[in-house]
Protein backbone atom coordinates (compact mmCIF):
# COMPACT_ATOMS: atom_id res chain seq x y z
CA UNK A 1 0.00 0.00 0.00
CA UNK A 2 2.71 2.50 0.80
CA UNK A 3 4.24 2.03 -2.36
CA UNK A 4 0.99 2.81 -4.31
CA UNK A 5 0.41 5.47 -2.20
CA UNK A 6 3.72 7.33 -2.07
CA UNK A 7 3.32 6.68 -6.39
CA UNK A 8 0.10 8.18 -6.26
CA UNK A 9 1.01 10.68 -3.79
CA UNK A 10 3.98 12.14 -6.04
CA UNK A 11 2.43 11.83 -9.02
CA UNK A 12 -0.72 14.21 -8.16
CA UNK A 13 1.84 16.58 -6.16
CA UNK A 14 4.09 16.53 -9.57
CA UNK A 15 1.14 17.84 -11.38
CA UNK A 16 -0.19 19.71 -8.70
CA UNK A 17 2.72 22.03 -8.86
CA UNK A 18 3.32 21.89 -12.33
CA UNK A 19 4.36 25.66 -13.23
CA UNK A 20 1.81 25.53 -16.83
CA UNK A 21 -0.56 23.48 -15.64
CA UNK A 22 -1.99 19.83 -15.46
CA UNK A 23 -1.64 19.09 -18.49
CA UNK A 24 1.78 20.37 -18.84
CA UNK A 25 2.60 17.90 -15.87
CA UNK A 26 0.87 15.03 -17.49
CA UNK A 27 2.76 15.65 -20.79
CA UNK A 28 6.06 14.77 -18.99
CA UNK A 29 4.80 11.86 -17.46
CA UNK A 30 6.16 8.67 -18.94
CA UNK A 31 5.07 6.11 -16.71
CA UNK A 32 1.30 6.61 -16.33
CA UNK A 33 -0.98 3.67 -16.83
CA UNK A 34 -3.56 3.11 -20.11
CA UNK A 35 -5.61 5.28 -20.08
CA UNK A 36 -3.98 7.93 -18.52
CA UNK A 37 -4.96 10.01 -15.47
CA UNK A 38 -8.73 9.05 -16.31
CA UNK A 39 -7.87 5.73 -15.40
CA UNK A 40 -6.55 7.04 -11.87
CA UNK A 41 -9.34 9.96 -11.13
CA UNK A 42 -12.58 9.80 -12.00
CA UNK A 43 -14.10 11.97 -14.31
CA UNK A 44 -17.67 12.60 -15.59
CA UNK A 45 -19.65 14.99 -17.55
CA UNK A 46 -19.24 18.29 -15.59
CA UNK A 47 -15.13 18.07 -15.04
CA UNK A 48 -12.65 15.96 -16.73
CA UNK A 49 -9.82 14.14 -14.00
CA UNK A 50 -7.46 16.81 -15.50
CA UNK A 51 -10.13 19.72 -14.80
CA UNK A 52 -10.63 18.29 -10.86
CA UNK A 53 -6.55 17.75 -10.48
CA UNK A 54 -6.37 21.18 -11.85
CA UNK A 55 -8.61 22.87 -8.71
CA UNK A 56 -6.23 21.83 -6.39
CA UNK A 57 -3.25 23.30 -8.90
CA UNK A 58 -4.79 26.64 -8.89
CA UNK A 59 -5.83 26.66 -5.18
CA UNK A 60 -2.29 25.32 -4.45
CA UNK A 61 -0.55 28.57 -6.27
CA UNK A 62 -3.35 31.52 -5.68
CA UNK A 63 -2.69 30.33 -1.77
CA UNK A 64 0.80 30.72 -1.71
CA UNK A 65 0.34 33.57 -4.05
CA UNK A 66 -2.00 35.61 -1.46
CA UNK A 67 0.48 34.43 1.69
CA UNK A 68 3.68 36.24 -0.02
CA UNK A 69 1.52 39.37 -1.36
CA UNK A 70 0.82 39.70 2.88
CA UNK A 71 4.14 39.02 3.62
CA UNK A 72 5.99 41.15 0.46
CA UNK A 73 3.35 44.34 0.39
CA UNK A 74 6.28 46.82 -0.20
CA UNK A 75 8.21 44.46 -2.87
CA UNK A 76 4.76 44.03 -4.29
CA UNK A 77 4.28 47.38 -4.81
CA UNK A 78 7.62 47.86 -7.01
CA UNK A 79 7.40 45.12 -9.52
CA UNK A 80 3.38 45.19 -9.61
CA UNK A 81 1.12 42.15 -9.61
CA UNK A 82 2.10 40.25 -13.06
CA UNK A 83 6.00 40.85 -11.97
CA UNK A 84 5.29 39.33 -8.74
CA UNK A 85 2.77 36.77 -9.69
CA UNK A 86 6.02 35.74 -12.60
CA UNK A 87 8.20 36.42 -9.47
CA UNK A 88 6.31 33.43 -6.70
CA UNK A 89 5.62 31.09 -10.06
CA UNK A 90 9.41 31.01 -10.10
CA UNK A 91 10.17 30.89 -6.53
CA UNK A 92 8.14 28.47 -5.52
CA UNK A 93 9.59 26.14 -8.51
CA UNK A 94 13.22 27.04 -6.38
CA UNK A 95 11.87 27.16 -2.77
CA UNK A 96 8.63 24.97 -2.88
CA UNK A 97 7.18 24.83 0.53
CA UNK A 98 8.73 22.34 2.72
CA UNK A 99 7.06 23.74 6.39
CA UNK A 100 3.86 22.77 8.15
CA UNK A 101 3.30 27.00 8.58
CA UNK A 102 2.13 29.33 5.72
CA UNK A 103 4.36 31.54 7.88
CA UNK A 104 7.90 29.95 6.20
CA UNK A 105 6.58 30.62 2.70
CA UNK A 106 8.55 33.05 2.04
CA UNK A 107 11.70 32.80 4.03
CA UNK A 108 13.40 32.36 0.95
CA UNK A 109 12.47 35.27 -1.51
CA UNK A 110 15.22 37.62 -0.51
CA UNK A 111 17.34 34.91 -1.32
CA UNK A 112 15.99 34.25 -5.07
CA UNK A 113 15.69 37.76 -5.63
CA UNK A 114 19.56 38.28 -4.97
CA UNK A 115 20.15 35.96 -8.85
CA UNK A 116 16.99 37.53 -10.48
CA UNK A 117 16.47 39.24 -13.60
CA UNK A 118 14.39 41.71 -11.81
CA UNK A 119 16.93 43.44 -10.07
CA UNK A 120 18.12 45.34 -13.12
CA UNK A 121 15.31 47.70 -13.32
CA UNK A 122 15.00 47.62 -9.00
CA UNK A 123 18.62 46.50 -7.96
CA UNK A 124 17.41 46.82 -3.58
CA UNK A 125 14.81 44.71 -4.63
CA UNK A 126 16.84 41.57 -2.52
CA UNK A 127 17.00 44.18 0.44
CA UNK A 128 13.59 45.28 0.48
CA UNK A 129 12.43 41.70 0.89
CA UNK A 130 14.68 40.74 3.53
CA UNK A 131 13.26 43.63 5.76
CA UNK A 132 10.28 42.73 5.03
CA UNK A 133 10.50 38.97 5.35
CA UNK A 134 12.38 40.17 9.03
CA UNK A 135 9.67 42.43 9.71
CA UNK A 136 7.41 38.84 9.53
CA UNK A 137 9.90 36.37 11.67
CA UNK A 138 10.43 39.79 14.45
CA UNK A 139 6.50 39.41 14.88
CA UNK A 140 6.54 35.83 15.83
CA UNK A 141 10.20 35.71 17.15
CA UNK A 142 10.84 34.61 21.22
CA UNK A 143 9.32 36.50 24.08
CA UNK A 144 11.51 38.23 26.90
CA UNK A 145 10.94 41.29 29.23
CA UNK A 146 11.76 44.19 27.94
CA UNK A 147 14.38 46.67 30.30
CA UNK A 148 12.59 49.81 31.34
CA UNK A 149 14.35 53.01 32.15
CA UNK A 150 12.74 52.68 35.95
CA UNK A 151 14.86 49.23 36.67
CA UNK A 152 18.56 51.00 35.46
CA UNK A 153 17.57 53.19 37.36
CA UNK A 154 17.34 51.09 40.11
CA UNK A 155 20.93 49.42 39.96
CA UNK A 156 23.37 51.41 41.98
CA UNK A 157 25.97 53.16 39.95
CA UNK A 158 29.26 51.01 40.91
CA UNK A 159 27.09 48.27 39.22
CA UNK A 160 26.40 49.90 35.96
CA UNK A 161 30.16 48.85 34.67
CA UNK A 162 29.71 45.21 34.74
CA UNK A 163 26.08 45.37 34.28
CA UNK A 164 25.82 43.01 30.86
CA UNK A 165 23.07 44.26 28.58
CA UNK A 166 21.33 42.32 26.00
CA UNK A 167 19.51 42.97 23.43
CA UNK A 168 15.33 41.06 22.62
CA UNK A 169 15.74 37.88 21.58
CA UNK A 170 13.55 38.56 18.65
CA UNK A 171 15.59 41.96 17.09
CA UNK A 172 17.18 41.41 14.14
CA UNK A 173 20.15 43.36 12.33
CA UNK A 174 19.88 43.79 8.80
CA UNK A 175 23.30 44.90 7.07
CA UNK A 176 21.69 46.21 3.63
CA UNK A 177 23.56 47.97 0.74
CA UNK A 178 19.87 49.85 -0.11
CA UNK A 179 18.17 52.19 2.10
CA UNK A 180 15.00 50.79 1.39
CA UNK A 181 13.43 51.92 5.21
CA UNK A 182 12.17 55.04 3.31
CA UNK A 183 10.54 53.14 0.23
CA UNK A 184 8.86 50.47 3.27
CA UNK A 185 7.30 53.28 5.14
CA UNK A 186 6.50 55.34 2.19
CA UNK A 187 4.51 51.77 0.90
CA UNK A 188 3.19 51.32 4.64
CA UNK A 189 2.04 55.00 4.94
CA UNK A 190 0.20 54.81 1.04
CA UNK A 191 2.15 57.66 0.29
CA UNK A 192 4.06 57.67 -3.02
CA UNK A 193 7.41 55.77 -2.94
CA UNK A 194 10.84 56.36 -4.52
CA UNK A 195 13.12 54.00 -5.64
CA UNK A 196 15.79 53.40 -2.70
CA UNK A 197 19.33 55.14 -2.78
CA UNK A 198 22.25 52.68 -2.64
CA UNK A 199 24.61 53.18 0.80
CA UNK A 200 25.71 50.63 3.26
CA UNK A 201 23.11 51.08 6.13
CA UNK A 202 22.19 48.17 9.46
CA UNK A 203 18.92 48.06 10.23
CA UNK A 204 17.19 46.58 13.19
CA UNK A 205 14.01 45.47 12.99
CA UNK A 206 12.26 44.88 16.86
CA UNK A 207 8.89 44.09 18.16
CA UNK A 208 6.78 45.87 21.08
CA UNK A 209 4.01 44.60 22.08
CA UNK A 210 1.89 43.58 18.86
CA UNK A 211 3.78 45.87 17.14
CA UNK A 212 7.20 45.44 14.53
CA UNK A 213 8.90 48.50 14.77
CA UNK A 214 12.47 49.25 12.10
CA UNK A 215 14.46 51.94 11.83
CA UNK A 216 18.34 52.55 10.10
CA UNK A 217 21.29 52.24 12.90
CA UNK A 218 23.23 55.68 13.56
CA UNK A 219 26.73 55.00 12.85
CA UNK A 220 27.42 55.92 16.68
CA UNK A 221 25.28 52.51 17.38
CA UNK A 222 26.34 49.87 15.24
CA UNK A 223 28.75 48.39 17.35
CA UNK A 224 27.20 48.86 20.10
CA UNK A 225 23.83 47.31 19.15
CA UNK A 226 25.99 44.48 17.87
CA UNK A 227 27.67 44.23 21.08
CA UNK A 228 24.67 44.06 22.91
CA UNK A 229 23.38 41.34 20.74
CA UNK A 230 25.89 39.45 22.00
CA UNK A 231 25.38 40.33 25.75
CA UNK A 232 28.05 43.10 26.15
CA UNK A 233 29.13 44.70 29.58
CA UNK A 234 27.76 48.04 29.87
CA UNK A 235 31.17 49.74 30.31
CA UNK A 236 32.23 48.35 26.58
CA UNK A 237 29.18 49.05 25.43
CA UNK A 238 30.10 52.78 26.39
CA UNK A 239 33.40 52.37 24.89
CA UNK A 240 32.10 51.86 21.95
CA UNK A 241 29.98 54.79 21.89
CA UNK A 242 32.39 57.38 22.70
CA UNK A 243 34.78 55.76 19.67
CA UNK A 244 32.28 55.92 16.94
CA UNK A 245 30.34 58.76 18.14
CA UNK A 246 30.33 62.27 16.28
CA UNK A 247 33.73 64.19 17.29
CA UNK A 248 31.75 67.21 17.89
CA UNK A 249 29.05 65.53 20.15
CA UNK A 250 30.19 64.84 24.02
CA UNK A 251 30.12 61.18 24.67
CA UNK A 252 28.69 61.21 28.09
CA UNK A 253 25.61 62.97 26.25
CA UNK A 254 25.78 61.08 23.33
CA UNK A 255 25.41 57.84 25.61
CA UNK A 256 22.73 59.17 27.55
CA UNK A 257 20.78 60.08 24.08
CA UNK A 258 21.41 56.39 22.62
CA UNK A 259 20.41 54.77 26.02
CA UNK A 260 17.42 56.70 26.41
CA UNK A 261 16.48 55.79 22.57
CA UNK A 262 17.40 51.93 23.69
CA UNK A 263 15.09 52.34 25.78
CA UNK A 264 12.22 54.01 24.79
CA UNK A 265 12.35 51.41 22.01
CA UNK A 266 12.18 48.77 24.32
CA UNK A 267 14.96 46.77 21.92
CA UNK A 268 16.97 45.61 25.87
CA UNK A 269 16.23 43.30 27.84
CA UNK A 270 16.71 42.69 31.44
CA UNK A 271 20.22 41.72 31.49
CA UNK A 272 20.13 38.56 33.57
CA UNK A 273 17.74 36.73 31.17
CA UNK A 274 19.33 35.09 28.28
CA UNK A 275 16.22 34.04 26.10
CA UNK A 276 16.41 32.65 22.53
CA UNK A 277 18.22 34.39 19.40
CA UNK A 278 16.23 34.34 15.92
CA UNK A 279 18.17 32.38 13.38
CA UNK A 280 20.21 34.44 10.88
CA UNK B 1 -12.80 5.93 22.97
CA UNK B 2 -16.43 6.85 24.07
CA UNK B 3 -17.97 10.73 23.23
CA UNK B 4 -18.57 10.73 26.51
CA UNK B 5 -15.03 10.82 27.28
CA UNK B 6 -15.22 14.23 25.19
CA UNK B 7 -16.54 17.80 27.30
CA UNK B 8 -19.34 19.12 25.80
CA UNK B 9 -18.07 22.73 25.03
CA UNK B 10 -21.75 24.06 23.35
CA UNK B 11 -21.54 26.35 20.32
CA UNK B 12 -18.30 27.87 19.23
CA UNK B 13 -16.45 30.06 16.24
CA UNK B 14 -12.71 30.05 15.13
CA UNK B 15 -10.78 32.55 16.44
CA UNK B 16 -9.26 34.31 14.27
CA UNK B 17 -6.68 37.39 14.01
CA UNK B 18 -9.48 40.35 12.59
CA UNK B 19 -11.58 39.12 15.79
CA UNK B 20 -7.98 38.81 18.28
CA UNK B 21 -8.70 42.95 19.53
CA UNK B 22 -12.50 42.32 19.96
CA UNK B 23 -12.17 38.90 22.09
CA UNK B 24 -9.86 40.13 24.62
CA UNK B 25 -11.22 43.10 25.33
CA UNK B 26 -14.64 42.33 25.53
CA UNK B 27 -15.17 38.68 26.49
CA UNK B 28 -17.85 38.53 24.16
CA UNK B 29 -20.85 35.89 24.96
CA UNK B 30 -19.26 32.19 22.69
CA UNK B 31 -18.82 29.01 24.77
CA UNK B 32 -15.83 28.45 22.85
CA UNK B 33 -13.16 28.57 20.68
CA UNK B 34 -11.38 26.85 17.75
CA UNK B 35 -7.31 27.48 17.11
CA UNK B 36 -5.22 26.56 14.43
CA UNK B 37 -2.46 25.17 15.54
CA UNK B 38 0.11 25.67 12.86
CA UNK B 39 -0.84 29.34 13.78
CA UNK B 40 0.66 29.07 17.52
CA UNK B 41 3.52 27.04 16.79
CA UNK B 42 5.74 30.46 16.71
CA UNK B 43 8.44 31.19 18.86
CA UNK B 44 6.26 33.91 20.66
CA UNK B 45 4.89 37.51 19.89
CA UNK B 46 1.27 38.75 20.04
CA UNK B 47 -0.28 35.22 18.72
CA UNK B 48 0.37 33.33 21.65
CA UNK B 49 -0.39 36.57 24.52
CA UNK B 50 -3.68 36.16 22.55
CA UNK B 51 -4.31 32.34 23.04
CA UNK B 52 -3.30 32.80 26.32
CA UNK B 53 -5.60 35.37 27.41
CA UNK B 54 -8.51 33.66 25.02
CA UNK B 55 -7.62 30.56 27.46
CA UNK B 56 -8.23 31.91 30.50
CA UNK B 57 -12.04 32.60 29.97
CA UNK B 58 -13.35 29.86 27.13
CA UNK B 59 -12.31 26.68 26.10
CA UNK B 60 -10.50 25.79 22.85
CA UNK B 61 -9.72 23.01 20.51
CA UNK B 62 -6.79 22.98 18.48
CA UNK B 63 -7.12 21.91 14.80
CA UNK B 64 -4.54 21.55 12.38
CA UNK B 65 -4.08 21.09 9.05
CA UNK B 66 -0.38 19.84 8.31
CA UNK B 67 -0.72 16.47 10.04
CA UNK B 68 -1.16 14.68 6.91
CA UNK B 69 -2.16 11.63 8.28
CA UNK B 70 -2.22 9.83 4.75
CA UNK B 71 0.76 10.86 3.53
CA UNK B 72 2.90 8.01 2.53
CA UNK B 73 5.90 10.23 4.31
CA UNK B 74 7.13 9.26 7.98
CA UNK B 75 5.08 10.87 10.32
CA UNK B 76 6.56 14.35 11.01
CA UNK B 77 8.34 13.95 14.72
CA UNK B 78 9.22 17.16 14.86
CA UNK B 79 5.73 18.91 14.17
CA UNK B 80 3.89 16.32 16.50
CA UNK B 81 6.32 17.00 19.13
CA UNK B 82 5.27 20.77 18.87
CA UNK B 83 2.20 19.76 18.87
CA UNK B 84 2.46 18.18 22.12
CA UNK B 85 3.62 20.57 23.63
CA UNK B 86 1.15 23.85 22.32
CA UNK B 87 -1.48 21.10 23.95
CA UNK B 88 0.43 20.81 27.24
CA UNK B 89 0.72 24.38 27.40
CA UNK B 90 -2.99 25.14 26.24
CA UNK B 91 -4.81 22.18 27.18
CA UNK B 92 -7.03 22.30 25.30
CA UNK B 93 -10.19 19.96 24.73
CA UNK B 94 -9.18 18.02 22.17
CA UNK B 95 -6.80 17.89 19.27
CA UNK B 96 -8.01 17.91 15.16
CA UNK B 97 -6.69 17.25 11.74
CA UNK B 98 -8.08 16.24 8.56
CA UNK B 99 -8.23 12.89 6.97
CA UNK B 100 -6.09 13.74 4.39
CA UNK B 101 -2.43 14.05 2.86
CA UNK B 102 -0.97 17.26 2.62
CA UNK B 103 2.61 16.57 0.97
CA UNK B 104 4.57 14.21 0.30
CA UNK B 105 8.54 13.83 -0.09
CA UNK B 106 9.53 16.52 2.40
CA UNK B 107 7.39 19.29 0.47
CA UNK B 108 3.93 20.64 1.50
CA UNK B 109 1.16 21.86 -0.59
CA UNK B 110 -1.15 23.38 1.84
CA UNK B 111 -3.92 21.61 0.69
CA UNK B 112 -6.15 19.23 1.93
CA UNK B 113 -6.02 16.34 -0.77
CA UNK B 114 -7.94 12.89 -0.02
CA UNK B 115 -6.97 9.66 -0.16
CA UNK B 116 -8.16 6.10 -2.31
CA UNK B 117 -11.06 4.50 -0.18
CA UNK B 118 -9.19 1.12 -0.16
CA UNK B 119 -8.90 -1.31 3.00
CA UNK B 120 -5.36 -0.49 2.49
CA UNK B 121 -5.27 3.29 3.46
CA UNK B 122 -7.58 2.23 5.98
CA UNK B 123 -4.74 0.13 8.45
CA UNK B 124 -2.24 2.77 6.56
CA UNK B 125 -4.26 5.60 8.09
CA UNK B 126 -5.24 4.04 10.97
CA UNK B 127 -1.85 2.52 11.80
CA UNK B 128 -0.65 6.46 11.80
CA UNK B 129 -3.60 7.99 13.94
CA UNK B 130 -2.37 5.13 16.19
CA UNK B 131 1.10 6.48 16.83
CA UNK B 132 -0.21 10.25 16.90
CA UNK B 133 -2.62 9.53 19.54
CA UNK B 134 0.14 7.92 21.26
CA UNK B 135 2.65 10.99 21.12
CA UNK B 136 0.09 13.41 21.77
CA UNK B 137 -0.70 11.20 24.32
CA UNK B 138 -4.93 11.64 23.81
CA UNK B 139 -6.71 10.26 21.34
CA UNK B 140 -7.54 12.76 18.13
CA UNK B 141 -10.28 13.90 15.73
CA UNK B 142 -10.36 13.84 11.86
CA UNK B 143 -12.45 15.27 9.73
CA UNK B 144 -13.87 14.83 6.42
CA UNK B 145 -12.24 17.24 3.77
CA UNK B 146 -14.04 18.79 1.22
CA UNK B 147 -13.00 17.36 -1.94
CA UNK B 148 -12.78 17.73 -5.76
CA UNK B 149 -11.10 14.29 -7.05
CA UNK B 150 -12.05 10.73 -6.77
CA UNK B 151 -10.37 7.82 -7.69
CA UNK B 152 -11.01 4.98 -9.71
CA UNK B 153 -9.54 2.37 -6.98
CA UNK B 154 -11.71 3.11 -4.24
CA UNK B 155 -14.12 0.58 -3.07
CA UNK B 156 -16.40 2.14 -0.95
CA UNK B 157 -18.02 5.26 -0.08
CA UNK B 158 -16.47 8.12 1.71
CA UNK B 159 -18.82 7.84 5.04
CA UNK B 160 -17.76 3.88 5.05
CA UNK B 161 -13.71 4.95 4.80
CA UNK B 162 -13.73 7.40 7.76
CA UNK B 163 -15.79 5.21 9.75
CA UNK B 164 -13.79 2.44 9.23
CA UNK B 165 -10.61 4.46 10.29
CA UNK B 166 -12.27 5.91 13.06
CA UNK B 167 -13.13 2.56 14.18
CA UNK B 168 -9.98 1.07 13.56
CA UNK B 169 -7.98 3.74 15.08
CA UNK B 170 -9.94 4.34 18.17
CA UNK B 171 -10.44 7.94 17.33
CA UNK B 172 -13.17 10.13 17.08
CA UNK B 173 -14.31 11.92 14.03
CA UNK B 174 -14.82 16.20 13.79
CA UNK B 175 -17.74 16.11 11.23
CA UNK B 176 -18.28 18.56 8.82
CA UNK B 177 -21.28 19.18 7.57
CA UNK B 178 -20.12 21.89 4.34
CA UNK B 179 -18.01 19.62 3.73
CA UNK B 180 -20.20 16.88 2.85
CA UNK B 181 -22.59 19.04 1.12
CA UNK B 182 -19.75 20.52 -1.24
CA UNK B 183 -18.21 16.45 -1.47
CA UNK B 184 -21.62 15.71 -1.89
CA UNK B 185 -22.14 17.93 -4.84
CA UNK B 186 -18.69 17.32 -6.32
CA UNK B 187 -18.96 13.53 -6.62
CA UNK B 188 -23.18 13.12 -7.10
CA UNK B 189 -23.67 11.61 -3.56
CA UNK B 190 -26.60 12.08 -1.23
CA UNK B 191 -25.36 13.86 1.80
CA UNK B 192 -28.28 12.47 3.66
CA UNK B 193 -26.56 8.74 3.35
CA UNK B 194 -23.47 10.35 4.79
CA UNK B 195 -25.26 12.17 8.20
CA UNK B 196 -27.51 8.69 8.42
CA UNK B 197 -24.08 6.39 7.94
CA UNK B 198 -21.46 7.73 10.54
CA UNK B 199 -21.41 5.98 13.61
CA UNK B 200 -23.23 8.10 16.62
CA UNK B 201 -20.71 7.25 19.08
CA UNK B 202 -17.64 9.17 17.11
CA UNK B 203 -18.60 12.39 16.56
CA UNK B 204 -17.67 14.15 18.53
CA UNK B 205 -17.47 17.85 16.95
CA UNK B 206 -19.17 19.35 13.67
CA UNK B 207 -18.27 22.09 11.60
CA UNK B 208 -20.43 24.45 9.52
CA UNK B 209 -19.03 26.90 7.03
CA UNK B 210 -19.29 28.28 3.55
CA UNK B 211 -18.30 27.59 0.54
CA UNK B 212 -18.20 29.42 -3.13
CA UNK B 213 -20.30 28.22 -6.12
CA UNK B 214 -18.53 27.91 -8.98
CA UNK B 215 -21.05 26.38 -11.24
CA UNK B 216 -19.46 22.74 -12.32
CA UNK B 217 -17.93 21.94 -8.69
CA UNK B 218 -18.47 24.12 -5.04
CA UNK B 219 -15.05 25.13 -3.46
CA UNK B 220 -14.37 24.68 0.41
CA UNK B 221 -13.33 28.59 0.89
CA UNK B 222 -14.74 29.36 4.22
CA UNK B 223 -15.63 33.00 2.77
CA UNK B 224 -19.82 32.82 2.59
CA UNK B 225 -22.50 32.54 5.00
CA UNK B 226 -23.41 28.98 5.55
CA UNK B 227 -25.93 27.91 2.78
CA UNK B 228 -29.40 26.74 3.89
CA UNK B 229 -29.05 23.83 2.59
CA UNK B 230 -25.91 23.28 5.00
CA UNK B 231 -28.10 24.47 7.87
CA UNK B 232 -30.41 21.68 6.58
CA UNK B 233 -28.29 19.25 6.81
CA UNK B 234 -26.95 19.98 10.10
CA UNK B 235 -30.34 19.86 11.44
CA UNK B 236 -30.60 16.02 10.41
CA UNK B 237 -27.62 15.87 12.18
CA UNK B 238 -28.49 17.36 15.21
CA UNK B 239 -31.18 14.73 14.97
CA UNK B 240 -29.20 12.17 14.86
CA UNK B 241 -26.47 12.68 17.12
CA UNK B 242 -27.95 14.50 19.55
CA UNK B 243 -25.52 16.93 21.71
CA UNK B 244 -22.22 17.46 19.77
CA UNK B 245 -19.84 20.42 19.84
CA UNK B 246 -20.70 22.99 16.98
CA UNK B 247 -18.10 25.16 15.55
CA UNK B 248 -18.60 27.88 13.13
CA UNK B 249 -15.65 28.26 10.34
CA UNK B 250 -14.73 31.47 8.82
CA UNK B 251 -11.58 32.04 7.23
CA UNK B 252 -11.47 34.57 4.41
CA UNK B 253 -13.68 37.67 3.46
CA UNK B 254 -13.99 37.90 7.41
CA UNK B 255 -17.21 39.69 8.74
CA UNK B 256 -17.53 41.27 12.12
CA UNK B 257 -17.51 39.10 15.03
CA UNK B 258 -21.27 39.35 15.55
CA UNK B 259 -22.03 37.56 12.28
CA UNK B 260 -19.71 34.63 13.28
CA UNK B 261 -21.83 34.78 16.77
CA UNK B 262 -25.05 34.98 15.40
CA UNK B 263 -24.39 31.79 13.03
CA UNK B 264 -23.20 30.01 16.23
CA UNK B 265 -26.37 30.94 18.01
CA UNK B 266 -28.65 30.06 14.93
CA UNK B 267 -26.99 26.55 15.20
CA UNK B 268 -27.72 26.65 19.22
CA UNK B 269 -31.26 27.07 18.39
CA UNK B 270 -31.78 24.73 15.77
CA UNK B 271 -30.29 21.98 18.68
CA UNK B 272 -32.40 23.29 20.91
CA UNK B 273 -35.51 22.82 18.86
CA UNK B 274 -34.65 19.29 17.84
CA UNK B 275 -33.93 18.31 21.56
CA UNK B 276 -37.52 19.81 22.68
CA UNK B 277 -39.03 18.02 19.24
CA UNK B 278 -37.02 14.35 20.04
CA UNK B 279 -36.93 15.04 23.88
CA UNK B 280 -33.80 15.44 25.45
CA UNK B 281 -30.80 13.02 24.39
CA UNK B 282 -27.84 13.69 25.76
CA UNK B 283 -24.41 12.26 24.80
CA UNK B 284 -24.95 9.39 26.92
CA UNK B 285 -28.30 8.94 26.99
CA UNK B 286 -28.83 10.13 29.90
CA UNK B 287 -29.98 14.14 30.58
CA UNK B 288 -28.19 16.78 28.78
CA UNK B 289 -24.79 17.99 30.21
CA UNK B 290 -24.60 21.66 31.87
CA UNK B 291 -22.06 23.56 29.60
CA UNK B 292 -19.46 24.83 31.16
CA UNK B 293 -15.45 26.03 30.97
CA UNK B 294 -13.41 23.22 32.34
CA UNK B 295 -10.78 24.51 34.83
CA UNK B 296 -7.41 25.14 33.38
CA UNK B 297 -4.85 23.37 35.84
CA UNK B 298 -2.15 25.42 37.24
CA UNK B 299 0.73 24.25 35.33
CA UNK B 300 -0.79 25.50 31.77
CA UNK B 301 1.74 28.45 31.39
CA UNK B 302 4.66 27.64 29.82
Amino acid sequence: MAVRLKQLERLLYRLVTAPSGVGEGLAAESGLPAGGLDAIVRGDDRLSAEQRVDIYANMYFYRLLDVLKEDFPATLSVLGEDEFHNLATGYLLEYPPTEPSVLFCGRHLSDFLREHALKKDAPYIADLAALERAMVEVFHGPDAPVLEADQLRAISAEKWPRLRLRTHPALQILKLKWRVVELLRAVEERHEWKPAEAGVVEVIVWRRSARVFYRELEKAEERAIAAANEGARFAKICDLVAADRDATRDPVAELNRLLARWLGDGILVEASRKGQKPNP
Amino acid sequence: MKRADFPSLGFGVGLRRPHYKRIVETHPKIDWFEVISENFMVEGGHALEVLEAVREHYPIAMHGVSMSIGSADPLNRSYLRQLRDLARRFEPAWISDHLCWTGVGGRNLHDLLPLPYTEEAIHHVAARIRRVQETLERPMLIENVSSYIAFVDSTMTEWEFISAIAEEADCGILLDINNIFVSAFNHRFDANDYIDSVPVERVVQYHLAGHSDHGTYLLDTHDHPIREEVWALYERAARRFGEVATLVEWDDNIPEFAVLAEASERARGIFNKVTIEHGSRSRDGGSPEATGTPALSASHRA
